[in-house]
């Protein structure tokens, strides 16, 4: 029988360590209890932003869309309504990231820092499932009244996830890839 | 500030003050339309459901008091300048009289006892197109 050879690269257990990574972190953040549904502070987020801060939005859209699959299946919630508010606010939050460093993407004077992309992809993140949840689950104006609140939590625990991802990603600046 | 990695300092460049900027304006400029205006759109009718009749609807657009018979009494509802509000209900509780006025589309008040309850409805308004909570 003939055997089957996976060839793996270095960057595939890049995105599998990483993706690891934010698996766990997101998994632990989910146990802890939440003021409003919706609102959590966002850690696994600050992996998301690592990879593409240091490696580009490819390796960062493999590592999220691997945890929100593989983090789904673990907590049971896979193809559920909550799954497909943690999909479609991971989606947007990557695409509203690319969409801030085209117009900056041969200055990288210009681009803004961790912090900057964090509360981008944290304000992203929460509008993203906003609209999932208002057009497919609860379709009734009443729901706009709590954008506000949703978007106020998103800056300051987007400026949170910001400053640890800016820990996280400085002593790897002087690094090469 | 040097740029020296892990020196422990948090670091703002330009761009991150602007974005800190926006987000916080976007905060402030969401707060005076979605709660203090009228950015989810006006409402213009109201409908009334009494026990299990069908609902019947009413123009915000004359002021009227209406009157209607429930279960265990009389519940007068005013309409004046496009809101409603129970002003009388012949219940216990009076929830329905301090919930107040009803604004903007979707908003929902009910005199359970009585078996009458109001919602708000805006034909005109793009959100309510989409409504299927009916």
């Amino acid at each position: 029988m003939k055997q089957l050879h996976f060839i793996t690269t270095h960057e595939d257990h890049r995105v599998a360590l990483l993706a690891a990574l934010a698996i766990t972190i997101h998994i632990i953040e989910s146990a802890f209890p939440t003021p409003l549904p919706g609102i959590k502070p966002g850690l696994a987020n600050v992996i998301t932003l690592f990879c593409f801060i240091r490696y580009g939005w490819k390796t960062a859209l493999q590592v999220s869309l691997l945890r929100v699959v593989i983090s789904s299946l673990i907590l049971g919630s896979f193809l559920s309504p909550t799954f497909l508010l943690s999909l479609s606010g991971a989606l947007l939050s990557l695409l509203s990231l690319l969409l801030v460093q085209w117009p900056f993407r041969h200055h990288l004077k210009y681009q803004p820092s961790a912090i900057g992309y964090a509360l981008i992809a944290s304000i992203s993140h929460i509008s993203g499932q906003f609209l999932v949840a208002w057009y497919f689950f609860i379709p009734h104006p009443g729901l706009f009244k709590l954008l506000p609140i949703f978007i106020t939590f998103a800056v300051l625990l987007g400026l949170v996830s910001g400053i640890i991802t800016q820990f996280l990603v400085e002593p790897y600046k002087a690094l090469p890839e | 500030m040097t740029n020296a990695p892990g020196n422990g300092t948090i670091h703002f460049k330009g761009t991150d003050i602007i974005i800190l900027l926006l987000a916080v304006l976007l905060c402030v400029w969401l707060y005076f339309s979605l709660w203090f205006g009228q950015a989810i759109g006006k409402a213009d009718t109201l409908i009334v459901q009494i026990d299990d009749q069908s609902p019947t609807e009413y123009s915000l657009k004359n002021d009227r008091l209406l009157k209607f018979n429930g279960r265990i009494g009389t519940s007068l509802i005013e309409i004046k300048q496009g809101k409603a509000r129970f002003i009388h209900s012949s219940c216990r509780n009076q929830f329905c009289v301090f919930h107040g006025w009803l604004t903007t589309p979707g908003d929902t008040t009910a005199c359970l006892p009585n078996r009458i309850s109001i919602t708000l409805k805006g034909y005109a308004s793009e959100y309510d197109a989409l409504a299927g909570e009916r």
